[in-house]
C-alpha cells in the first residue's frame, strides 16, 4: 500500500516537471510577447497543480493537504487575472500593435 | 515515510532540473525585448520557487513551508498587479506631456 502511494506520487511530480519544460521551451521559441504568454499560462495551471497533487499523494492525509489545496485554489484565481493585466499593458503601451496582430475596429451602432 | 528517505536520490534530481529551469528563466527576463517580457519570465520563476518549496517541503517532513509557499504566491501577484499599474499610468502621464508640447 505505501509502494502504491509512493509511486503515484512521483510519478505525478514527475509529469509537472514535463509541462515545467514544454512552458520552457515554448516561451523561447515563440517571437513575440503575447504569443509567449499562451505558453506561460500553461505552466502556472496546469505544471504546479500536477505537482501539487503528486505532493499530496506522498503526504497523505493531514493538515499540510488542506494548505496545499488552499495553494492551488488561490492560484487558479490569481493567475488569469495576472496574465490579462500583463497583455492589456502590452496592448496599451505598444505603438505598433498593427506589425503583429490583427486589431478590429470597433463599429459604432447608431 | 520510511519510503521517502530510502528513496532521496530522485527528489534531488528533480530539485536539480528545476533550479536549472529557473536559471534559463532568470536569462529570458535578461534578453526579452519588451518590459512585458521581462513581467511574464518573473511570473514563472515565482511558480517554479513555489513548486521547490512544496518539494522540499515534502523532504524534510517540514509541514511549516506550505504557509511560506501560500505567502510566497499572493506576493508575486501583488508584484505584477502593482508593476503593471505603475508602468502604464507613466507612460500615460508622459504621452499627455508630449501632446501638451506638440501643441
Amino acid at each position: 500500500m505505501e509502494w502504491l502511494r509512493f509511486i503515484l506520487g512521483v510519478a505525478f511530480i514527475i509529469m509537472g516537471l514535463l509541462v515545467f519544460v514544454i512552458q520552457l521551451v515554448g516561451v523561447y521559441k515563440f517571437k513575440y510577447v503575447l504569443n509567449r504568454m499562451h505558453a506561460a499560462g500553461m505552466g502556472d495551471t496546469m505544471g504546479l497543480s500536477l505537482c501539487l497533487l503528486g505532493a499530496m499523494f506522498l503526504l497523505g492525509v493531514s493538515f499540510t493537504t488542506l494548505k496545499l489545496i488552499l495553494i492551488a485554489a488561490f492560484l487558479w484565481l490569481a493567475s488569469p487575472v495576472s496574465s490579462h493585466l500583463i497583455s492589456r499593458m502590452e496592448v496599451t503601451t505598444n505603438e505598433e500593435l498593427e506589425k503583429y496582430c490583427k486589431i478590429e475596429k470597433d463599429e459604432e451602432e447608431a | 515515510m520510511a519510503l521517502i528517505h530510502q528513496f532521496e536520490w530522485i527528489f534531488h534530481i528533480i530539485l536539480m532540473i528545476l533550479s536549472i529551469m529557473l536559471m534559463l528563466c532568470l536569462i529570458r527576463s535578461v534578453i526579452g525585448p519588451r518590459v512585458a517580457d521581462r513581467l511574464v519570465a518573473v511570473n514563472m520563476m515565482g511558480t517554479m520557487i513555489m513548486c521547490i518549496i512544496v518539494i522540499l517541503g515534502v523532504i524534510m517532513d517540514e509541514g511549516y513551508l506550505a504557509d511560506i509557499a501560500l505567502i510566497y504566491a499572493m506576493i508575486s501577484f501583488l508584484a505584477v498587479v502593482v508593476l503593471t499599474k505603475v508602468y502604464t499610468g507613466v507612460y500615460q502621464e508622459h504621452k499627455l506631456k508630449q501632446q501638451k508640447e506638440d501643441k
